[in-house]
């Protein structure tokens, strides 16, 4: 624990210097932009912006990462509240209440409770993450290959099968995935797979481009093939955003409870910030003196849900950086963004790169405070962007999408990738197939086959090691926990709707 | 089973089925692998005809489901929704915008390549002012070129352009 003080405080050197912080400044101001646009979600705002931090040294850029992660959440609650258009999973619950309240002429105190929320969530969750990863860590250190496997596995079950509606939809999308991420050469034998003797597919299709494309393209494809395009509504704000004192009083018991759930759901791989936002919702919906609000655009459910997506967004960092694993979209491309620069999450992170891990989660700290000073100020500004046509906004994003695919490795093969991705995210679109699994099983997919054949080579070809010893077994039961659980609970529902 | 299969179920079978096939096609793709010599004691095609039979189960199973008449949804609509076609001749132009791009970047070089993607998408999105789309266009490819090359030394092909705008 002393040792993560000292650490930390190293961190805040690191990112104190003029550079950085102008670094960390840029960030939040570019993750908000591109996050307040409507239609664009965290994962696709960092995927976006992963081609302007490449020549960057790698330290300036993750924090300018860590900034523009927490800006881009930030960003899409402000669309949320002020269009009703839910950028992504999490945001869904702050536009119910949220849109609400601006309907009502609160937006003010919607938007206030939301960054101040997010704010509070931010600081608690951030400061779990410093003491909780470097922790979690060194017990992986003395997770075996076998373990390892069983863990990678639950996360496939768990982000495949909680996310959207149907559970089959969920494992197709993992299955497409899987199948993505083995194109390229074999890492131990060097054997090629689906490359069609193509020289271009030989190091595997990039990570970026298949996020970029399929939420991007897939969406822009999808869009258009609607015969309306939808028009909506910018609620004009009035006044200032900020929070009476009977706001204050009804927000700061929905924060706090926000982020007890929100960050412990992010660390155990729960399928995303769906569940805990829908969770905290409920638990402030019941909780709470004025139920006659809700629906109608309760302010303790803005507070307690933005609370939960960001202490949850914190918690998802700390597999990410300590495991390896990613548990959500927005993981993972951070995940991809330490690999751009030859930085590999995982146990040996603290040791390898303590500079870079520890400057990154002081930045987190700075970049939500820059957050807060910086964006309730500016949310006029912040709304102008919200007034841009739907087709210029759509043309931009496709194209920028598409300047992000090349950028990386200059080549247009990366190009010829993201159209064929963009037509398999309009389909997935098109039949309510989840995305998330997809991005899951293309970075999930290689690690597990490595800690398979590790775990194989271990035992000198003994399948029984995959279930040996303490762990896997754990990990295992857990499993049948999640998958079987769901299934007894329906069946149940059925028995008594029959009765 | 429900032998009439409604328009809407019809696309989502073809999509269930290219599923089921995709496993099959890695299958195939696996087994005519070429395998270095000295490979260790796990085959290089272990893992990828697991990832085949998995793909191909699920793909199955979701046949399964749209014949139960199970249709997905997409996200943002009510299942009671009614049915909406799409619309291909939108889809195409956007899907052709971005092919474009694609040929046309190193030929033309990226500001002619994004202008064209710039205006053949918003055209696809219904927008019918095409000077003023133009213009936007045409900004929007020089200012991204601009502050990628000159401010970010990130090297975009320059195309026609080479002399006018600088080597980028």
């Amino acid at each position: 624990m002393g040792n993560s003080f000292a650490m930390l405080m190293d961190g805040f050197q690191t990112a104190f210097t003029p550079t950085n912080l102008m670094f960390g400044l840029l960030g939040t101001f570019l993750g908000t932009l591109v996050g307040v646009l409507p239609g664009i979600g965290p994962a696709l705002a960092i995927g976006l912006l992963l081609p302007v931090c490449l020549t960057v040294n790698p330290t300036s850029a993750l924090i300018m990462f860590a900034a523009i992660y927490y800006g881009a959440m930030y960003g899409g609650s402000t669309t949320s509240i002020l269009l009703n258009t839910p950028g992504e999973s999490g945001s869904v619950i702050t536009a119910l209440e949220g849109n609400k309240m601006a309907k009502a002429g609160r937006a003010g105190a919607a938007l206030a409770t939301a960054a101040i929320g997010s704010f509070v969530a931010g600081t608690i969750a951030t400061l779990l993450l410093a003491f909780g990863a470097p922790w979690m860590a060194d017990v992986a250190l003395t997770i075996q290959p076998a373990g390892y496997l069983s863990l990678i596995i639950l996360a496939f079950a768990t982000v495949g099968t909680l996310l959207g509606s149907s559970r089959i939809r969920g494992l197709v999308a993992l299955s497409v995935g899987l199948v993505i991420g083995l194109i390229g050469a074999d890492l131990q034998s060097g054997a090629l797979r689906l490359t069609f003797g193509n020289m271009n597919a030989i190091d595997g299709i990039e990570t970026v481009t298949v996020i970029v494309a399929i939420f991007a393209l897939g969406e822009a494809l999808y869009l258009a093939s609607r015969h309306t395009i939808m028009s909506t509504e910018v609620l004009e704000m009035k006044g200032k955003a900020w929070m009476t004192r009977e706001d204050f009083r009804r927000s700061w018991k929905p924060w706090l409870r926000g982020t007890a759930i929100g960050f412990p759901l992010g660390v155990i791989p729960a399928g995303g910030s769906e569940v805990p936002t829908f969770l905290s919702y409920g638990v402030e919906k019941a909780l709470s003196k004025n139920k006659d609000e809700f629906g109608k655009g309760a302010i303790e459910g803005v507070a307690g849900p933005e609370a939960a997506n960001n202490a949850n967004a914190a918690g998802v960092l700390v597999p990410m950086l300590a495991l390896g694993l990613p548990t959500s979209a927005t993981a993972a491309v951070v995940l991809v963004a330490f690999q751009s620069f030859n930085i590999q999450p995982g146990p040996m992170l603290f040791q390898t790169s303590p500079e870079v891990v520890w400057g990154l989660i002081a930045s987190l700290f700075i970049g939500n405070t820059l957050l807060l000073v910086l964006n309730l100020p500016l949310i006029r500004f912040w709304v102008l962007l919200l007034k841009i046509p739907t087709h210029y906004l759509y043309a931009g994003i496709t194209t920028f999408a598409l300047l992000g695919a090349y950028a990386l490795n200059n080549s247009t093969f990366d190009l010829q990738v993201a159209l064929a991705v963009g037509f398999i995210g309009y389909m997935f679109r098109r039949f309510g197939v989840p995305i998330t699994p997809l991005i899951i099983g293309v970075i999930l997919g290689p690690l597990a086959e490595l800690q398979f054949k590790r775990a194989l080579q271990i035992s000198q070809g003994d399948w029984h090691i995959l279930i040996a010893g303490g762990f896997p077994k754990i990990i295992y039961s857990i499993l049948l926990l999640v998958i079987i659980g769901p299934l007894v609970w329906n069946f149940k529902k059925k028995f008594a709707v029959k009765k | 089973m429900i032998l009439k299969i409604s328009k809407q179920a019809k696309g989502e079978l073809v999509f269930a089925s290219s599923l089921f096939l995709l496993g099959i096609f890695v299958a195939w793709d696996t087994s005519r692998m070429d395998i270095p010599q000295g490979s260790s004691i796990v085959s290089p095609q272990t893992f990828p005809y697991m990832v085949a039979a998995f793909t191909s189960l699920v793909g199955f199973v979701l046949i399964l489901d749209v014949l139960r008449g199970r249709l997905g949804t997409p996200e943002g609509d009510e299942p009671g929704d009614p049915f909406v076609g799409a619309n291909f001749k939108t889809m195409a132009i956007i899907a052709a915008a971005i092919g474009l791009h694609v040929i046309l970047l190193e030929i033309a070089g990226y500001v002619i390549a994004a202008t064209v993607c710039f205006f053949g998408v918003s055209y696809g999105f219904g927008s019918r002012k095409y000077l003023k789309d133009f213009g936007i266009s045409l900004a929007f490819a020089l200012i991204v070129y601009f502050s990628f090359t000159k401010g970010l030394n990130i090297n975009l092909p320059s195309g026609f352009f080479k002399g006018v705008l600088g080597n980028g």
